[in-house]
Parts: C-alpha cells; structure tokens; sequence
C-alpha cells in the first residue's frame, strides 16, 4: 500500500495533534469507557478499509488497541476477526475521546524554530528488513514482493523494552515456538497464547494501571487486500510502536521472503520502509524562562516528558536500526557515542524507571507548591525560596561528587583545556602598565573575543545547536532494491536536510543554531594565576568606546531577553520610574564595569587596578558601606572624577538587592541602585560565592543587568556538578543557564551515574570556560608559571608534660560523655555538645589556655570537662590551672619577686659563659634554660618532665645533677638571655638598645607558652639569623589563639600584625599595605584561616605557618596560596605543627581520607550526614580503630 | 619505632669513640636502644681477668627512666642474682636523667670492685659473703674462671 497516494494532507492534520502524546492515567480511564461502549466483545474487529489514510489508520490503531484492552479484561474473546471485518467505528467518536484531554506538551529543550514547508508531508528515513510472524493460515495472505501494511492495536500490558538491535532469532524463537506449540489450537486460543505470553512479563490487571500507562509492542500487518497477515517480531515492533503510536512514523513494507502457504508462526521476511511524518516537525510549544519557584515541580517526570522521553528513545533505536547516521553532529555527542553511551534507549531508560523515584522524594510536596507559584507568575515568595532551601539540604548528598568523581573533574577541565595553549596572544593597550606573561595574553585573547561573541576563537566551526544532529532523508528506492547505503561526505541537498535531538527526541527541518547570547565566560585558572590581572586588562582592552563598534544590543534582542525571563522585565519597568532625570540620556548606553568580590578583596582590587592602569585612564570606586553613591550618578562623571569601575563586595550586593527588591515596584522609587544601572560588564571574583543557586546572594547576582558578564574563580566546581550550574545561569548561557535544563542533562544523569552527565559539562566547559594550570606547559612546552619550589615541613610535636595531663584529661572526659551518649543512642540529639567537645580539645592542642579562659564561660561542656569525677583529679587539674592563669599574670611584676642577691650571683656566674650551654637531660643546647635551686640548669622542658615523672613515682624530684631537693615547679627560675641580634651580612648588632648591660634576666618560669607556640617562637628565631627582614605568615583558625601569639611575640620583641574578621575593611587593607612596607627587622603577620584564607595576595612573605589542622585540605591550600603565587621569587617554606598523639593526627587522617565529615556538619556548622559523621567522630576519638602512638605522629 | 632521640645518638656515639676503660658497648644492628656491653672485671677484685657480658636497653622514656641492665655471664656476686638482674640504686629510685649508659656501666663495674653483702638480691650468696667472706671471695674467683674467661 501506498500511503503518500491515499492519505490527504488535511486528514492528517485533523488527527495529528491529539494522537502526539500517550494520554495521562485518568484520561486514560476516560477512553477506556468510551471505547468499552463503542466496542463490544462482538464489535470488536475494526479494519480500517485498505485504502486507509495516515489519519484513519491512527485511528483504528486507537481503536484496536481499546478493544484488546476490553478484551484483555475479560479473557479470551478474539477480537481480531479480521475476516469479518465490516465494522466501523466513527472517527470522530474516536478522536474526541482522545483529543479531549490530551495536554499541550512542554518541551524540555529549546527547539527551533519550527517551520515546516506546506508541502512537507512526510520524509523518507529509511528501510529495513525484518522479521514478522504469521497470525494466519492459508495459502494466498501474501508472496514475495507484495506490499503490506502496518497497524497498531493498543493495549496495556507491560513490555520489557527490546534491546535495539538485538539479533532476530534469539528470544524471539522461543517466543515463537511457544506459538507453535499451540498452533493446533483455533483461532481464538492464540489469543489466549499471546495473552499468556504478554502475562508472563506482567500480568495486565486492569486496576494496576493506575502508574504509567504501558504501551505493547506488537505491529500488526495486513496485505493490501485488508487481510491479517501477521505481525512484527518484538524487537523491531518495540521501538516503532510508540512512535507509530505518536504519528511520528509512517511505515510502508512490502514482502521479501514468505512460505508459500502460512502457518501460524511461521516467518515471514518484511522490508520496512520508515517515513518521518510531518506531525515529527510540529513545533512543540515551548515555554519560556521558567520561574524559580517551579523547579522542584519539574523533577518530576510528567506524562508528557515521559512521552517525550520515549519518544526520543525510540527514535534512537529506529536511527541506529536503519542505520541513518548525522551528518553533522557535535563532539559532545560523538564523544558519548564512542562511550558507548549511544544506546541512549537503555541507558536512559534505566535512569527513569530504577532511580529517580526514591531519589526525588523530598520533591513531591514542593511540586504542588511550585504549581501554586507558577499561577501567580513573576512572584517568588519567600517560603517558598525557603522550601527550596530545605529542598536542596535534603537532597543534596546524593549530589555530592566523591573523590573519584573529584578526580575526573580534573578531566573534565582537561577537554576544555585542549589546544588552549595555541591561542593566539593579544597585547593590552598601553593604558595597562603591567607585563602580561604570554598565557595571560592568551586569556585576552579569548576574552576579548567572548566579549565579542566570535565563537570561532575556539574551533567552533559547525554552529549547529550542540545538541542537534543533522541528518537527511534519503532519496527513496524503488521496492525490492537492495538497501542503499548513503554515503555521509555526499552532498545533500538541503531540502533534504533534517536535524534531532537526541536529548529531546525533538525533530526539526530547519537548522537549530546555537543561540548563546552569553558575552563572557568563567575564567577558572588556578590560584594565583594572575586572574586579576587578567581581567584587568580585559577591562583596558575593551574600554566603553568599543561599545560603537559592537552593536547595542537590539530592542528586538533586549525585548527577546525580557521575555525570557519575565523578571527582568520588571527591572525595565522599573527603571522608567526613574524618569527624573539626573542623570543624562547617555547613559542608556551600557557602561562600567561592576566587580563583585570578597569584602576582603575590595580593596585589593582597587589598588591593583590603580597601579595596573595608566593615570587617567581607569579609574576604580569602592561602592560598600555607607559610601553607595548614586550609581548612575557615579558613572555619569566625566574628566578627573570618571568611573570606570565599580568594585562592591557580595555582602554589600545582597544587601542592595534586598533594598531593590524591596523598594523598585514602589512609584517613589528613584533608582540608583546597582540593579538599576545596564552594566557594559559584570565580573565576579571568587564566583564560586554563589554557587549555591538559593542563597540571597547568588541571587542578587543573578539580578545584575550587564552585557557582558565573568565569574573568576580557581574552582568552579566545589563540591557537586550543579555548583556549575548557578555560575551557567548567571552568565546567562543558554541553554545551560536553565536549571531544569542543567537538570536534564546533568544533575539526573549524574544521580544515576551516567557518564553522560560529564560528558555534558565537558561540552559546556569547553565553549565557556577557560582554565590552566600551574603545572601546564605552553606549546614550546614550559611551565607556563614557573612559581618557585614550595616545600611543606609537617613538624611533629610533643607536648610538655602539663600540656598533655590538661589534654589526656580533656580528651578522656570528652571520650567517656561520647561514648556514653552514643551507648544511650543520644549522640545525635547531643551533636552540637559533641562537637564543642572536639572543639576544645582542638583548641586544648594549641595552647591550654584557649580551654581553660573558657571555663568563665556558662559553658556546660567545658565546665563538665572540667570537672573531673574524683577529687584528686579535680584538684590536680585545678591546680595545673592556677598554674598556668598563674603564669600568665605574673609576667608584670615578676620582677620584684626576683631575689636579687640570688640573682646577682647567678647573673654573675652566667655572664662569664659564651655559649648556651648543654642540657644533661636531653644533650642538647638549653632551650628556655631554667635554674634550679642548685644552681644547675636544664631545659625547661626537661626538667619539667622530671619533676613530673618524679611525681608519679612518689618520690622527691631531685636535681639530675646533684640530687639535691627536692625540686618543686614553683622553685625554677628562668633565664633569659638577651640575643644578640647581629646582622649577617654588616656584623652590627641590631640591638637597639646596647645600653642595657643586664643581657640575662631571670624571671619566674613561665609555663604559659604552648608547645607550638615555643616551636614557633623558635623558628621564628632561627628564621630571624637566615634572614633579617623576614616576612613570615602565621595561620591560625582560632582568633583567641592569635591572641595568646600576639603577647608572646610582644614579650619576643618580635614585630606583628594581626589580619582577623572583626577588622573593618579599611583595617584590612591598611594591615596589608603595612605588612608590605620594607622594614629592617622580621614581620609577622597572624591571619585567621577564615578571614584571610582566600583571595589576598601576599607573596611579600614566603614563610607559612599552619598552627593548626583544618578540616578541609582544599582550604589549608587556599591559605599557602597567598603566598605561593604569581609574584612570588623566593621559594616557599610552609610549616604546620602537629602535636604527637592528639586530635590532630586524626583530623589528619580524615583530612587525607576525606571523608564525608569535611563537607559536611563540622565545616558548615549544619549537619546534613549525622550518621557518616558520627562514624568520624569516633574516628577522632579513636574509637573504632587500636590508636598507638607508635606511629610517625 | 619513633625517631632516636639526640641524647641517645649522641651517647653511642661517644661510647663507640671513647669508651671507659674496660668496658665497651654497641648498639645492635636491628634495635639501636639495644646494646651489647662487656665489663672486665676490676683489678684486685675476686672478677679481675673476667670479661663479663651484659645486656643494656634504653626504654621509651629513657632519660626519664632508667636503662634496664642484666648479666649475661654467670657471676657470683651478692648484689646480682641468678638472671643476672643487678641490684643497684641508679638503677632504680636514685635513677638521674643527668646519668648517662656510661655512667651506669662504670658503677657497675664498681659495683663488682667493692660487692655490698648488706643490700642483697641474691641472699644465699650475701649470706656466704657475710658469714665467710674469703670463702666467698674464692667461690667468686672460681665462677670467675669458669664462666667468664
């Protein structure tokens, strides 16, 4: 038969829309009534006439399909009595009953602009051979060569997907066979067979239909005179059903191979020709920017993307049966088909049907809301971004990349790595007075050109959408011809043309181009490359006045924009508010460049950008605190007081959003915000600040009006692909940039761990992003930064003998509440108070009296940890206290408790020596020499040890030397010698003060100082003879230990500064102006890790101290790389002390296995995964493991 | 194993270079905290001609504790008894972290020069010394001869 002769156009138009999509579940129920009065057990046989149209078929298929329906209900009536077939069932009976609800679809990607040329009917895909089984006896259905045609029966019966291409013959014989062997049976008992068969996979209850609807797969065949002839075997019928189903197909056929005389069952060899109908290319609605708020609903898998789901699925199995091939395709999609990630069908099938359920569950609830939000368009309510937030919390783990999956994100940034060291490098105009080195250059290069939107910087020579294929129809055969194999590389004639998306399973006639209206990109290279710089002479490359050479953006692109995100529309609207004009009209123009940072970057940014340009040429306003000018104001300054760039931090820029967002609707409104000005460029530093989409902040960055817009960041990707995500939409990369897109395409695939998802962002990556390395090698290649060497010392310690009493007392109260609450099973309730437990002991490691100034504190905790069960322990450690508080308040007036006559005498005796002397103890010279009653002297540490060993032995602790005493802690003095400061190189002493003849003073011992702090002090000592004007960095993350540093460096002589949260902006930049000032003698600066862990640039040091272990590597890093980065000449020494035997070690443990815990609550302060961090804590506690301190630490 | 402290580094070292006279210790080869030591005995003791062999451990804490000393060499004397466990006062509550190996291994070496039958660990023999101490002293040189040369 042939179709295109028989089926008007009109008719198949008629049909079309309604047949598209599988109708939902009660829609369903709908039909089935409908069809169960309309077709009875008797009326069951409808065969449309041979002379069916394309319309009229679809329909009998409907029909059909309902009947067997009825039929499968109620057993074994035959229903397919194609012998009689006289009864017609009126079309639009038919349709009606499945037009009317049928929904409008919504589409999942962008489609193109679908027109479709009038006199499209259909389009030749492609033929194939394949194999049918006879329903039918006799001599006469059929013979070689005689056309047959293809209709579909409906009914509800789970169908295992086929497998493509799988072989014929294998399942399918047996199947087959089991026909056969009840051949002898009539005609209505191989009914009752196929009914079994069907039942064997699932049984079609009529009631468990209520999931998914579930479509079979049998293809039935008639020949050209109306007769059954048989139907398709299941592989081949799998894929083309739905598609038949849908009217996406047509399929005419004719007979290879038969028996002269059928059986039932026996083979018959089919030729299928495969058309793709015009209802293919019906442009499929597409909505516009969604809101927000309607996210969560689209996690959900509506019947509608179910449809297109499968649609899409079948159309790759048709594709790859035919063996059509694209034309043009994209790497990304070639790349997932040498993965073999091709058999899209099953892949993707799994995904839907074992995962995603579970998975989404916290959503469902979100999805009714979200439909409410949807109503009331353009309004995002606030419970409603709450929801979201929960959303995201408890979802969120499944997301979380591992480590493995945090390797291959360095693959993932290889592929958008290739062939960048061959860009072309581009010089900054004059105005840039900085040297760019060459890989800096490059990055111009491809700013410049994002800037311009010239894709073809990067290769991109086909602008074919990246997720469409091209194919072409092939030029039909005349029957009985061998199939034709095209060749790819001929040309085709463009009418020809067709494109898919393998994604979507959207088709389309006309080219889809790529449409990334996005100017601007992430420049991700790593820490300490020099991205500032970088941007900076973008900024000086591209100047406003370029803005004549690119066109504006058209009203027609802007209006385009507006309606893609109808919020923005507002802001337009807004800004006519501000109609009284202050300000001139030239500003319509977008102009200025907004950089949002850090608040501790503000000022860096406006220095480096001011020693960077050329006087005059570009200048920087800090816009925070309470200097927010008028922006438009601002930026309307000409000659001297001109604007270039505006630098805000994100704090600042949430804040400013609120009052927007608040105040814009408001007719007094008068603008000058931030939000209201149409920025020529948009840079955010240290982007990955709004990775989290939900978070005020990302939003109000989302909300920036600018052409052209940058995320800086050296890691793009934190913790889960989707931090991608908020930095796509922010530059507006469409299609990327839409979460239920990203969402698609990659956050699903990756909960199912598809390697799809990857591939994805490989692709996105590499049109968008812009990433080297320090260890990357230019085309010659050299490192493209040779930083020098970095050499990390972890220094072990052991505490002082009081330190470690403090601490094993600490720890083993602490221990002994875990585990009594873990045995009470209270350890999750009692979380925070567990991790206030560790807490102290962290901070009991760097020095005691960071625990013990707690103990004012209302503090349960502390004072539980405290308060030791036996009294002698309590006294013991209360003592140790007063010890200590002691200590550190005596240092005023030690003075006068000095016996002076004892003093002179000594003093006496200690000036005549040279050298430190050798401590018997432990052979080495004195360190913090103490005296003894004696008059023999040790280390401080020494014989503290010993007294307290003494002590534990019960007997008198006597002098090592001469057994005299006994000795009592409060009996040793300290000494300490005034040293010698000599320059190195000059020989003069440094000393300020030669006056000051009495160079040994002794003093009470003070046992104050911490084991780190000594080790520290003594370094810092060291350090001070190599090198006289050190500049040294030392990282704590507790301020109150920066305060304990502080003192003793005081008491040192030793010259600091301190860099901490609680510091004002201005103190900030004033502290790091004045760290950089060259000095004759050694500079400390003390950082808090959080605070001055990221962005500052401080290669003025090259020494590092970590006092402490973070949780987190990665941020330790970050902290090393202020000093380890572009500009840096000296080599780079890093220290971090570690105290034998402690926490530490363990966190170090965990730091390297990276477990869970560094994520989750102890980072954050929230407890997303009690249940993994439990397991560490016990970790920490050395509960699960046998802890010996035989190990290196 | 942690890392050998200095202190001990330095002792083999100078014990190796310069030993006191009559005596020598070295560390072993699989455990540096463990030394082979041989004492001569002292003129004009019953042990003089006797190169007696001891064993030396250096424990964790030492200096804070003291080394663990035996007699590998069967001797006959009141304050060191059949396992060779020696009985002397550095070696237990009047332990100094100022003392050194070398420092005990010449006490020890005094303590067969001058035996002190009052605070015994072997008390059959301090009751031989006590009670006839010549005889005693020829039993000394007898196992003296025996075991040690």
């Amino acid at each position: 038969m042939d179709i295109e002769d028989d089926s008007p156009p009109i008719n198949s138009k008629r049909s079309s829309p309604d047949l598209f999509f599988p109708v939902s579940d009660s829609e369903e129920e709908d039909v089935i009534t409908a069809s169960g009065a309309l077709a009875g057990p008797s009326s069951s046989s409808v065969v449309a006439p041979p002379s069916t149209s394309t319309s009229s078929r679809a329909h009998g298929n409907a029909v059909q399909s309902q009947s067997q329906r009825t039929n499968g209900g109620t057993g074994e009536i035959e229903f397919f009595g194609s012998q009689n077939s006289d009864d017609i069932i009126p079309l639009d009976t038919m349709s009606n009953a499945l037009a009317g609800p049928s929904k409008v679809k919504r589409p999942l990607s962008q489609s193109p602009p679908a027109v479709i040329p009038l006199e499209f009917e259909q389009g030749y895909l492609g033929e194939f051979v394949c194999e049918g089984w006879s329903l039918s006896k006799g001599k006469g259905y059929c013979s070689p060569g005689s056309k047959v045609i293809f209709e579909r029966p409906k009914i509800k019966v789970d169908e295992p997907f086929p497998k493509g291409k799988e072989k014929l013959g294998g399942p399918a014989r047996l199947v087959n066979g089991r026909v056969v062997g009840t051949q002898k049976k009539p005609i209505g008992g191989k009914q009752v067979t196929l009914g079994s068969m069907m039942s064997k996979k699932a049984p079609p209850p009529p009631k468990k239909t209520v999931g998914k609807p579930v479509i079979d797969s049998i293809i039935r065949f008639r020949n050209d005179r109306g007769f059954e002839v048989g139907r398709l075997s299941v592989q081949e019928a799998g894929f083309l059903t739905h598609l038949l189903d849908t009217g996406v197909i047509a399929l005419s056929g004719h007979v290879i191979d038969c028996p002269q005389s059928l059986s039932t069952g026996s083979t018959i060899l089919l030729n299928v020709r495969v058309y793709l109908a015009r209802k293919a290319f019906e442009k499929v609605e597409k909505d516009g920017r969604r809101e927000e708020g309607s996210f969560w609903q689209e996690q959900k898998e509506t019947t509608e993307e179910e449809a297109m789901r499968k649609r899409k699925d079948a159309l790759g199995a048709l594709f790859s049966r035919i063996g059509v091939k694209p034309i043009h395709s994209n790497a990304l999609l070639l790349a997932q088909k040498k993965n073999g990630a091709a058999e899209i069908n099953e892949t993707s099938l799994k995904h839907f049907t074992d995962s995603p359920k579970p998975k989404r569950s916290p959503s469902p609830s979100k999805g009714s809301n979200g439909s409410g939000v949807e109503k009331g368009k353009g309004k995002t309510s606030a419970t409603n971004s709450d929801n979201e937030d929960e959303d995201e919390d408890s979802g969120d783990e499944a997301e979380k990349l591992d480590d493995q999956q945090m390797n291959e994100i360095d693959t993932i940034y290889r592929k958008a790595q290739q062939g960048d060291n061959r860009l072309e490098e581009t010089n900054p105009p004059d105005t840039f007075l900085y040297t760019l080195r060459p890989y800096q250059k490059q990055a111009l290069t491809w700013m410049s050109a994002r800037e311009k939107g010239d894709e073809s910087i990067r290769d991109n020579n086909n602008s074919l959408h990246p997720l469409w294929e091209e194919y072409a129809f092939r030029k039909e055969q005349t029957a009985g011809q061998p199939i034709e194999i095209e060749d790819d590389d001929d040309f085709v004639d463009p009418s020809r043309k067709f494109y898919w998306n393998p994604y979507s399973g959207e088709l389309s006639l006309t080219f889809p181009t790529s449409n990334t209206r996005a100017k601007g990109g992430i420049l991700a290279d790593a820490m300490g490359m020099g991205k500032t710089c970088m941007m900076a002479s973008l900024i000086h490359a591209n100047m406003d006045s370029d803005i004549s050479s690119t066109p504006p953006p058209t009203a027609e692109a802007e209006d385009e924009l507006a309606s893609k995100r109808p919020k923005f529309k507002q802001v337009t609207l807004s800004n006519q508010w501000r109609a009284i004009p202050t300000i001139p009209k030239a500003v319509n123009l977008p102009r200025g460049t907004l950089v949002v940072c850090p608040v501790s970057l503000a000022s860096q940014w406006h220095d480096e950008l001011g020693k960077m340009s050329e006087k005059g040429t570009i200048t920087s306003f800090m816009w925070y605190g309470n200097d927010r000018a008028d922006i438009e104001r601002l930026l309307a300054q000409e000659g001297k007081k001109k604007v270039d760039v505006i630098i805000t931090s994100y704090g600042t820029l949430a804040s400013e959003y609120q009052k927007w967002n608040k105040n814009k609707d408001k007719p007094t409104y008068e603008g000058g915000s931030l939000y209201d000005h149409d920025f020529l460029r948009i840079v955010l530093d240290e982007a990955h600040n709004i990775k989290n989409r939900t978070a005020l902040v990302s939003k109000a960055c989302y909300e920036l009006k600018g052409q052209r817009r940058w995320a800086l960041t050296g890691t793009p990707i934190v913790n889960r692909l989707d931090d991608l995500y908020s930095l796509l939409h922010f530059l507006r990369l469409e299609p990327w940039g839409h979460y239920s897109f990203f969402r698609s395409f990659v956050t699903i695939p990756f909960l199912n761990q598809d390697p799809k998802a990857l591939n994805v962002v490989q692709y996105i990556l590499e049109s968008c992003l812009l990433r080297r390395e320090k260890t990357m090698r230019d085309k010659d290649g050299k490192l493209i930064v040779d930083l020098p060497p970095k050499h990390v010392e972890i220094q072990v310690l052991d505490f002082s003998r009081p330190e470690r009493q403090i601490y094993k007392h600490l720890e083993d109260r602490a221990k002994r509440r875990f585990i009594q609450l873990d045995a009470e099973g209270r350890a999750m309730s009692n979380y925070t108070s567990i991790l206030a437990m560790l807490m102290k002991l962290r901070q009991c490691v760097d020095h005691p009296l960071l625990v013990l100034g707690k103990l004012n504190e209302d503090d349960e905790i502390a004072e539980k940890l405290l308060d030791a069960e036996t009294g002698d322990e309590k006294n013991n450690l209360k003592d140790l206290i007063a010890l200590y508080a002691g200590g550190a308040k005596s240092t005023e007036n030690e003075k006068e408790e000095v016996d002076h006559a004892f003093a002179a005498k000594v003093l006496k005796e200690l000036g005549e020596q040279e050298s430190t002397p050798i401590c018997d103890i432990c052979s080495n010279e004195m360190f913090d020499e103490v005296l003894l009653p004696c008059y023999h002297r040790c280390c401080q540490d020494c014989i503290v040890d010993w007294i307290g060993i003494c002590e534990d032995q019960n007997k008198p602790a006597l002098c090592p030397s001469c057994s005299k005493g006994p000795i009592k802690l409060s009996d040793l003095r300290s000494i300490q010698r005034k040293k010698k400061r000599v320059n190195p190189l000059n020989g003069l002493s440094l000393t300020e003060n030669d006056q000051d003849k009495k160079d040994v003073v002794i003093g009470k011992v003070d046992l104050v100082q911490s084991t780190k702090l000594r080790a520290l002090v003594r370094k810092l000592e060291q350090m001070r003879m190599e090198d006289p004007t050190v500049k040294t960095l030392v990282f704590s993350q507790f301020t109150s230990f920066l305060d304990l540093i502080e003192t003793t460096l005081t008491r040192e002589g030793v010259k600091w500064l301190r860099f901490d949260g609680s510091m004002s902006q201005a103190q900030r930049a004033t502290t790091i102006e004045e760290f950089g000032k060259k000095i004759k003698e050694p500079l400390v600066l003390l950082i808090s890790l959080k605070a001055g862990g990221v962005g500052l640039n401080l290669t003025m040091a090259n020494h590092v101290f970590m006092m402490d272990t973070w949780w987190n590597e990665a941020i330790e890093q970050q902290a090393i790389d202020r000093v380890h980065r572009l500009g840096q000449n000296k080599p780079v020494y890093v220290t971090r002390y570690i105290i034998k035997g402690t926490v530490e070690k363990r966190i170090m443990k965990i730091q390297r296995s990276k477990t869970a815990l560094v994520n989750a609550s102890l980072s954050g302060g929230g407890s997303k995964d009690k249940g993994a961090s439990l397991a560490d804590i016990k970790k920490i506690f050395g509960l699960d493991e046998d802890d010996s301190e035989d190990e290196v630490y | 194993m942690s890392a050998l402290p200095k202190r001990i580094l330095k002792e083999t070292e100078r014990l190796m270079a310069d030993s006191p006279p009559g005596i020598s210790a070295a560390p072993k080869d699989d455990n540096l905290r463990h030394f082979d030591v041989t004492v001569t005995g002292p003129e004009s003791s019953p042990y003089e001609g006797g190169i007696f062999k001891l064993e030396l451990f250096l424990p964790e804490e030492y200096p804070m504790n003291p080394p663990k000393v035996r007699f590998l060499t069967k001797i006959y004397h009141p304050n060191i008894d059949k396992l060779g466990r020696i009985c002397l006062d550095i070696l237990k509550d009047k332990w100094s972290p100022a003392l050194q190996i070398r420092t005990v291994l010449l006490s020890i070496q005094a303590l067969l020069g001058a035996p002190n039958p009052d605070d015994p660990l072997a008390n059959d023999v301090a009751q031989h010394w006590k009670e006839n101490q010549s005889a005693a002293i020829e039993q000394a040189r007898e196992w003296t001869r025996q075991f040690a040369q």
